[in-house]
């Protein structure tokens, strides 16, 4: 099996932008809906609706991003179900402040000891739940779409352009390139280390053990990269690197679009901040929701 | 190279960090595909004992690149996203574990190996407290939520890991580093 990226080449809005627009985007939106714990679900909705438009905008195969999707959906429905459990604290006070009915409630006592794990589902609180799930797959949204739609080539010359380092985005973009060198030599010991018996499919033995096992796939691989390494480094020194600065093959432009697509980050990020200012963006039940649930 | 200040950074630390990076990448998709033991929700993931190697063996900045971007990387590979709170915490972990290379002399010896994996366990300690506390703000759960469900399981996983894995890697170096001379 051959590393691959995930990324292709698609004829779309998303992936005609200058990455460093997008990562800015991400970055306000990320900024918006955490730091300034707005948990108001009439400010939230435009921004998860904005993150899902773009995220079909992407247009990614759903055969390509269903593991993905399915992977973190089940992650947040355990990590939201989990906090329930735990007395559902967290996020706005009100949430804790809560009088509202009482929809379901289960109490387990704890084998052996004399405590209880109590969960009580409350009408506030199955809509808080509700109001989680759409800031995480808010950023769900924004962050699965990045590796399919950025080119692997260009993660170097983005992050020099947003202010790192020479050498650091020269070690990222050297990252990348090994990538597929060494997934190779991976596959390669791999194959030779079965052709001489190595059982990595076998269940057998401890956990200790089949740790342990790992290690003729661990050692050679490790070791082959870091011998390989030195070469890497005289002929790095050699042409003297580090000396100047670096120019990059490919050139990053900013375009209109890429202006336009920043603004509407940096909007967003100021209406949540004006409105956390002002007093808005505190945690709220639609009246609808306590006729829909039954109280 | 050991008289070096562990703080340097210049070509050998960014093709170390590039390596290690790529490495960590790699592992982490083959996670995928590879048969791990697991224990609950706890997974075992082999490519943390390569990362704190790279911390102990080449020191802090190359642990930490091969943590920000090993973990930039995987996640670029298998396809889940961009976390920038989970790569930062995985950097964290391989700077941490990157204190320890000075204290280490023989990488044969027990006590040296015991300072590495020591070392290995408090960054994931720090890199992973950071990650889990940093989603509290993302999806507003508790501290004990965080805790058990995002921190406890990772630590308790990749600390098993370290300590299986790790002098294993440090043995098996100590025989690359005497041929290499440097």
């Amino acid at each position: 099996m051959l590393v691959t990226w995930k990324y292709r080449p698609r004829d779309t809005f998303i992936q005609s932008l200058d990455p460093r627009a997008r990562l800015t985007f991400m970055a306000c939106v990320i900024l918006a809906i955490t730091a300034t714990d707005v948990w108001d679900a009439r400010l939230l909705l435009p921004v998860f609706a904005i993150s899902m438009v773009l995220y079909f905008m992407a247009r990614i195969e759903w055969r390509d991003v269903r593991r993905a999707w399915i992977f973190i959906l089940v992650f947040i429905l355990f990590i939201i179900g989990l906090n329930a459990l735990l007395g559902g604290r967290g996020g706005p006070l009100s949430v804790l402040q809560d009088d509202s009915s009482v929809l379901y409630a289960l109490s387990i006592p704890i084998p052996l000891t004399p405590w209880r794990i109590n969960l009580t589902v409350t009408v506030v609180r199955s809509f808080f739940a509700l109001v989680q799930m759409m800031r995480m797959i808010t950023m769900a949204a924004l962050a699965i779409p990045i590796p399919y739609t950025i080119d692997p080539s260009i993660y170097g010359v983005t992050f020099r352009r947003m202010g790192a380092s020479d050498k650091l985005s020269f070690t990222m973009d050297l990252a990348f390139r090994f990538v597929p060198t060494l997934g190779r030599d991976f596959m390669i010991t791999m194959d030779a280390q079965r052709a001489r018996g190595y059982e990595l499919e076998s269940v057998r033995g401890g956990l200790i053990q089949r740790l342990r096992r790992l290690a003729p796939l661990l050692v050679p691989v490790t070791m082959q990269a870091i011998v390989n390494g030195e070469e890497v480094i005289d002929a790095m020194d050699l042409r003297a690197f580090g000396a100047r600065r670096r120019t990059w093959l490919r050139e990053l432009h900013l375009r209109q679009r890429d202006y336009w697509f920043m603004a509407l980050g940096v909007i967003i990020l100021v209406i949540m901040m004006t409105a956390r200012i002002l007093g808005y963006g505190e945690f709220w039940v639609p009246g609808f929701w306590y006729r829909l649930v039954g109280t | 190279m050991k008289s070096k200040s562990m703080w340097s950074f210049g070509t050998r630390e960014v093709v170390y960090g590039a390596i290690g990076a790529a490495l960590y990448g790699i592992l982490s998709w083959a996670s995928n595909f590879v048969p791990l033991p697991a224990a609950g929700n706890i997974s075992f993931r082999p490519a943390i004992a390569v990362m704190v190697f790279f911390g102990s063996a080449f020191g802090p900045w190359v642990g930490l690149l091969t943590g920000l971007l090993g973990n930039t990387l995987g996640d670029a590979l298998t396809g889940w996203g961009l976390y920038w709170n989970w790569s930062v915490g995985n950097g964290l972990i391989g700077l941490v574990a990157g204190l320890a290379v000075n204290l280490i002399k023989n990488y044969r010896s027990g006590r040296d190996i015991g300072i590495g994996v020591g070392y290995g366990i408090l960054g994931n300690a720090v890199g992973l407290l950071f990650a889990s506390l940093t989603e509290i703000f993302v999806g507003g759960i508790d501290l004990n939520t965080a805790l058990v469900g995002y921190f406890t399981p990772a630590f308790l996983g990749n600390s098993v890991v370290t300590i299986i894995l790790l002098p294993i890697l440090l043995v098996a170096y100590a025989a690359v580093a005497a041929r290499r001379g440097r």
